[in-house]
């Protein structure tokens, strides 16, 4: 159990080095690690789109500029027309999806950049999002429909008398709880991946730690785990390189059904 | 308790997921040329039913 004892320590240690921490303080509030990495990741963004933009052309390209055009096309296709439907809506509503999509997806590669963090493993940013996009899809639902409709529209029609306030009070709970699933699945998938890499990389280098102090043949069948656990680590990678788009393409998508739910005839 | 709580909470939301895999599997199984469509699909029945694990998140560490 020699190397195990430390794990728990560490493991604190971790989870304090993934909250962020105050660059400057104003008063009212203050510039984390997370805002700059945040700003990182915008420019990244804008850079990346910029360039990609300037070289687009008919004739079809290799690289990085036909994955970005077909990520475009698929989030375009499944998305835009899979769920809002029809030409205008897909015109209208995609450049706000595609920003939310491409920052969110950015933010996520970025904090697997190790050193980097990410941008959505940080609730407070999270929670932005998800604000940003209730206010988004309510918004253009008031817009849709009016005022005094959008809110009577919240229940489904069709329930019984005195039934249908219960309905509308718990549609309308759930409108809010919006918020909470969008920004906490996102913030959740996020710091629970970093944690698991980062409790495998400690892992990793609790057992190989006691052989690079004292090379003896002892120490180095006790640095045997770490070979399983580096094999895990590899494995947990490649896992959130696959989750990062995910929780990206899951939020867009949530975004675009709630966007449809607003806009759409009841 | 809060631990436990969670993962009572989280019971239900994972049987939900699981249909929601296998319910998507067996479609594409059927009709792989519908992927794309059933996969959006996977996708929304899975975050509907993973919210509520996500509320049970939530609630944990509220009173942790």
């Amino acid at each position: 159990m020699g190397p195990l004892e430390h794990l728990s320590g560490e493991i604190a240690h971790l989870i304090e080095e993934l909250s962020g921490r105050d660059i400057w303080n104003f008063g009212w509030g203050s510039i984390t690690t997370y805002s700059v990495w945040i700003i990182i990741v915008l420019l990244l963004v804008f850079a990346v789109i910029w360039v990609v933009k300037s070289r687009v052309s008919l004739i079809p390209k290799k690289g990085p500029v036909a994955a970005i055009e077909a990520t475009v096309d698929y989030i375009r296709r499944e998305v835009g027309y899979g769920v809002l439907g029809h030409k205008e809506a897909v015109d209208k509503h995609m450049p706000f999806l595609f920003t939310i999509f491409f920052f969110i997806l950015a933010a996520n590669l970025v904090g697997l950049i190790p050193g980097a963090k990410a941008a959505t493993g940080t609730f407070s940013a999270t929670l932005t999002l998800a604000v940003v996009s209730f206010v988004y899809f309510n918004y253009y639902g008031i817009k849709h429909s009016g005022l005094g409709h959008y809110i009577v529209n919240i229940a489904p029609k069709g329930i019984m008398p005195g039934l249908n306030i219960l309905v509308w009070l718990i549609e309308l709970l759930s409108l809010f709880l919006r918020i909470v699933t969008l920004s906490v699945r996102l913030f959740a998938n996020m710091y629970a991946g970093h944690i698991v890499i980062g409790a495998f990389s400690i892992l990793t280098t609790l057992f190989v730690f006691p052989m690079i102090q004292d090379f003896t043949l002892a120490n180095l069948g006790g640095a045997a785990p770490a070979i399983g656990w580096m094999l895990l680590l590899v494995l947990m990678y490649g896992m959130e390189i696959l989750v990062a788009f995910i929780q990206a393409y899951v939020f867009t998508l949530l975004s675009a059904v709630y966007i449809q739910l607003a806009t759409s005839e009841h | 308790m809060t631990v436990i709580g969670y993962g009572l909470a989280v019971i239900g939301a994972g049987i939900g997921v699981g249909l929601a895999a296998y319910g998507g599997a067996t479609a594409t199984a059927r009709q792989p040329e519908m992927q794309p469509k059933i996969f959006t699909t996977f996708i929304l029945g899975a975050a509907f039913s993973e919210a509520l694990a996500l509320i049970g998140f939530v609630l944990a560490l509220m009173s942790a």
